[in-house]
């Protein structure tokens, strides 16, 4: 099963997003949090989304989300390193709606490519 | 290879169950698990039931009915597993 890091710059935003697209998606998909610095203050950590990485992997791949700006270059420093042959996919989707669409997709078994593009799809979904 | 076939069908959410949250992640994870292409309308609007967010957006509330449509090869046999989801949704 695809798993999903969420990165933000807050760990309170990474921990409650986490949460609710858990309650969505039920307990069988991993949705790991990225959020903060070590000590406390708002940032984003790559030693915490390396480690989110992994923790999400069961060998389906994993999507990741991130918040503004340097979180996302966070994101790509670290894939920069390690991208296992391309299993880990940066997505360009709004952090809260595309991390809980790829976390339900994620809960039917859908592949790394449909659970990125229900992520990225969220750009373009109306709320109204 | 198989004709795809076309089918519809009309099915009322439970009275106390909005097509929210939990029950709308049910509802789309039953969708996806068919290769046909399988689409959700409320009122005048339709949307991919396959679609997290567009069900969501379609603010269906308890006692709505929904009209399901689907095309594709397992297009009966994706309406027939929807239809009972639907049925079967709690919130």
């Amino acid at each position: 099963m695809v798993g999903i890091v969420v990165v933000s710059h807050s760990s309170e935003l990474a921990e409650g997003l986490a949460a609710l697209a858990a309650q969505m998606a039920g307990p069988e998909v991993r949705i790991e949090p990225a959020g903060g610095l070590p000590n406390g203050e708002l940032g984003t950590d790559e030693d915490r989304v390396r480690a989110a990485i992994r923790a999400a992997d069961q060998g389906a791949g994993v999507v990741v989300l991130g918040d503004l700006g340097s979180a996302i270059l966070t994101v790509r420093h670290v894939l920069e390193r390690h991208n296992g042959n391309g299993s880990v996919r940066l997505v360009d989707a709004p952090i809260v709606e595309g991390a809980v669409a790829a976390a339900v997709t994620a809960s039917a078994n859908m592949s790394l490519d449909d659970v990125a593009r229900s992520a990225e799809e969220a750009r373009g979904a109306g709320k109204l | 290879m198989a004709q795809a076939s076309s089918e519809a069908v009309l099915v009322t959410l439970p009275a106390d169950v909005d097509l929210h949250a939990r029950p709308a992640a049910d509802f789309v994870r039953t969708a996806m698990g068919f290769s046909a292409d399988v689409q959700v309308a409320a009122g005048e609007r339709q949307v991919d039931a396959k679609s997290l967010l567009s069900v969501l957006a379609l603010g269906a509330k308890g006692g709505t009915e929904l009209r399901l449509t689907a095309a594709g090869e397992d297009a009966a046999a994706a309406l027939d597993a929807l239809s009972a989801r639907v049925l079967s949704l709690t919130d």
